[in-house]
């Protein structure tokens, strides 16, 4: 029944996560539905569209059945980076197409279009408010007739079609699916209190489409949309012994790295596991530092102190370079704010910072701001898994935090996820109460394939830097709470 | 005082408007006929008296330019005053001086009106009506 357009070159939307998605953009004489709610970005999607073909150097035409009028889509589209008034009407045109509907019916509106595409030399038309023709076709053979014709006319023409519609149907079933060579379905729903925009492909021809649901963003750029990170990035397997050959990196406290044997391996993911204030954030800076100290470059990523705050808490606790090291072009801070944030965007801009930076050195501080993010939390792992992998391909030796809900719990949950998964590295922060004092402890859980001194430290944050003291020498059950005092207590004082 | 009873052609595409547009003229006494393409509208400009023609730019077919310029070359009909109503604030002086004034939509009915007593007045004590060229800019989006 329908035809499969003539050629496989495609017309991009210029909507960079779109064509993504789309491998490219739309085919050459395709027809595509562009489905969804009132409000959820349609007529910005084919708007912008029309207005990057134009700049691009084609001819669009669109035109209107009982959608709003003209004067009040401009109004809405002058605030959009992308509407270029110049390019009207001479490369985007737009017309009215429902008085003709009314008349004198389908036939009527398709000799509108044809003329419309012949006179402007279109290679790109929208019809806007497709549930106008359907609701005027007096049978659903008269509408699949209309939409062959359209059909035949962008296979003749080699125009590319874009028929938008908020139709909605209990069944489910949309007959003049069948015969689109795409439909791209946007919704617009809360979380919660949050809005959540999203696109999906239902179907597309002639091509193999990034499938499932991605965020979408309506911004004064215009659409933005972001393919679903995980969807993203690479899958290649990993060498990761190869990743692991070069010399270790340390944190640049002795003790830690004698502990550590010399610090993490590169390539590898550590997490700082930890209760609130018990000092996960500083010992992140300190890594990054003694990256900056080595020449380095560094990138620090997170979401909740500003880097200004936290670069003015580490020169009051003595770590030091960081600034310098931010001046000098080696350290990266980004912070993103962690309310109303979308999964994909802080993935996107995590991926394009470790790409553009090509750090050695990246700390994430507070893993809970990306799953904040999150729109569906069983993603959440998926992401994780993919993130792992990409810090893996570029060689980036990561420290992340996680923070643990108890601070004093006798039992400690380390979170499974895609992350913890491809964690070689596990250290404990925490709280204890100890001898009528609250003391911060340090202790390495898990070191992959590596040997490591398990002994639990006393971390002691001082004007001079991060210290670790033998607090607990000799003692049992510190963490848990129910061992004996030992015979030894710290050397602190003299410390 | 408004010249009544003057017949006015309508010339736009977009449902609706264009019925509404009538309506408001009839209440102030014009008799009004809608076409909705330039086209049409030169069948109709043939067929009878219309005094002036009152166009949307985009239109299929044929659009508002192309209709002015029609009119503008055929003697029956090139001193037959023409407002153009436009969406879009970008001048395009090519295009605009075929056209006796222009309306930058949103407009107002008052405004709507002074506009065309103002290219009737206009065309009234003025032996040749429209010539190329001759524009004025008035506030409000009024070319006189």
């Amino acid at each position: 029944m329908s035809q499969q357009p003539r050629t496989t070159e495609r017309r991009p939307t210029g909507i960079e996560g779109l064509d993504r998605i789309l491998e490219g953009g739309f085919l050459v004489a395709g027809v595509y539905i562009v489905q969804g709610p009132p409000g959820a970005g349609k007529t910005i999607l084919a708007n912008q569209t029309c207005f990057h073909h134009a700049a691009d150097g084609g001819h669009a035409v669109y035109v209107t059945l009982l959608a709003e009028s003209h004067s009040r889509m401009f109004g809405h589209l002058r605030r959009m980076a992308f509407f270029d008034e110049s390019a009207i009407p001479d490369r985007v045109y737009y017309i009215g197409g429902y008085t003709a509907l009314e008349a004198e019916g389908l036939d009527a509106l398709v000799t509108l279009i044809r003329g419309a595409i012949q006179k402007h030399k279109a290679t790109l038309l929208v019809v806007d408010g497709l549930i106008s023709a359907q609701e005027s076709s007096p049978t659903d053979r008269e509408f699949k007739k209309f939409l062959h014709e359209i059909q035949t006319l962008a296979d003749l023409t080699g125009c590319t079609v874009l028929l938008l519609t908020n139709a909605h149907r209990a069944s489910g079933f949309f007959p003049e699916h069948t015969m689109v060579d795409g439909v791209l379905h946007l919704t617009d729903e809360l979380s919660e209190l949050r809005p959540l925009r999203h696109i999906r492909v239902l179907k597309l021809r002639g091509s193999a489409p990034v499938r499932g649901l991605h965020s979408l963003r309506i911004t004064d750029q215009g659409l933005q949309v972001r393919p679903r990170i995980e969807t993203r990035l690479p899958h290649d397997a990993v060498n990761e012994e190869e990743a692991a050959a070069g010399p270790k990196l340390p944190f640049g406290l002795a003790d830690l790295d004698e502990m550590l044997r010399g610090g993490v391996r590169p390539g590898s993911i550590t997490m700082l596991l930890g209760s609130s204030g018990s000092g996960k954030t500083l010992l992140g800076m300190q890594f990054l530092s003694e990256g900056v100290r080595r020449g380095e470059r560094v990138v620090y990523f997170g979401f909740y102190e500003r880097p200004e705050a936290i670069l003015a808490k580490c020169q009051r606790v003595g770590i030091g370079g960081l600034k310098e090291g931010v001046e000098r072009g080696l350290a990266q801070f980004v912070w993103h704010r962690p309310v109303e944030g979308v999964l994909d965007e802080l993935g996107e801009s995590l991926i394009q910072t470790l790409r553009t930076a090509r750090p050695q050195r990246l700390f994430l501080d507070g893993m809970e701001g990306l799953e904040r993010a999150a729109d569906f939390p069983e993603r959440m792992s998926h992401v994780y898994s993919a993130i792992a992998q990409e810090l893996e391909a570029l060689t980036v030796t990561a420290l992340y935090t996680t923070e643990t809900r108890e601070l004093f719990a006798k039992n400690i949950e380390v979170p499974i996820n895609g992350l913890s998964a491809a964690t070689q590295n596990i250290i404990l922060l925490r709280h204890i109460e100890h001898r009528a004092a609250m003391l911060r402890v340090l202790a390495i859980l898990k070191v992959r394939d590596d040997d490591y001194d398990a002994r639990m430290r006393e971390i002691r944050i001082t004007d001079n830097g991060i210290r670790l003291l033998d607090t607990f020498a000799g003692e049992s059950g510190v963490v848990s709470g129910g061992g004996a005092a030992g015979e030894t207590r710290a050397k602190e004082a003299e410390a | 005082m408004l010249p009544t009873k003057a017949s006015i052609l309508i010339v736009d595409d977009e449902f609706g408007l264009a019925e509404m547009l009538r309506e408001m003229l009839r209440e102030s006494g014009f008799d009004v006929t809608l076409a909705i393409n330039g086209r049409l509208a030169l069948e109709i400009l043939h067929e009878g008296k219309v005094d002036l023609v009152l166009t949307d730019m985009m239109m299929p077919v044929m659009d508002g330019a192309e209709l002015a310029a029609a009119m503008r070359s055929d003697d029956r009909h090139r001193k037959t005053p023409i407002i153009m109503m436009t969406s879009l604030p970008t001048a395009l002086p090519q295009r605009d001086r075929l056209f006796d004034a222009v309306l930058r939509k949103p407009f107002t009915p008052d405004l709507l009106l002074e506009t065309i007593g103002t290219c009737l007045a206009k065309a009234d004590q003025t032996a040749t009506g429209w010539s190329p060229g001759g524009a004025q800019e008035f506030d409000g989006g009024l070319n006189g």
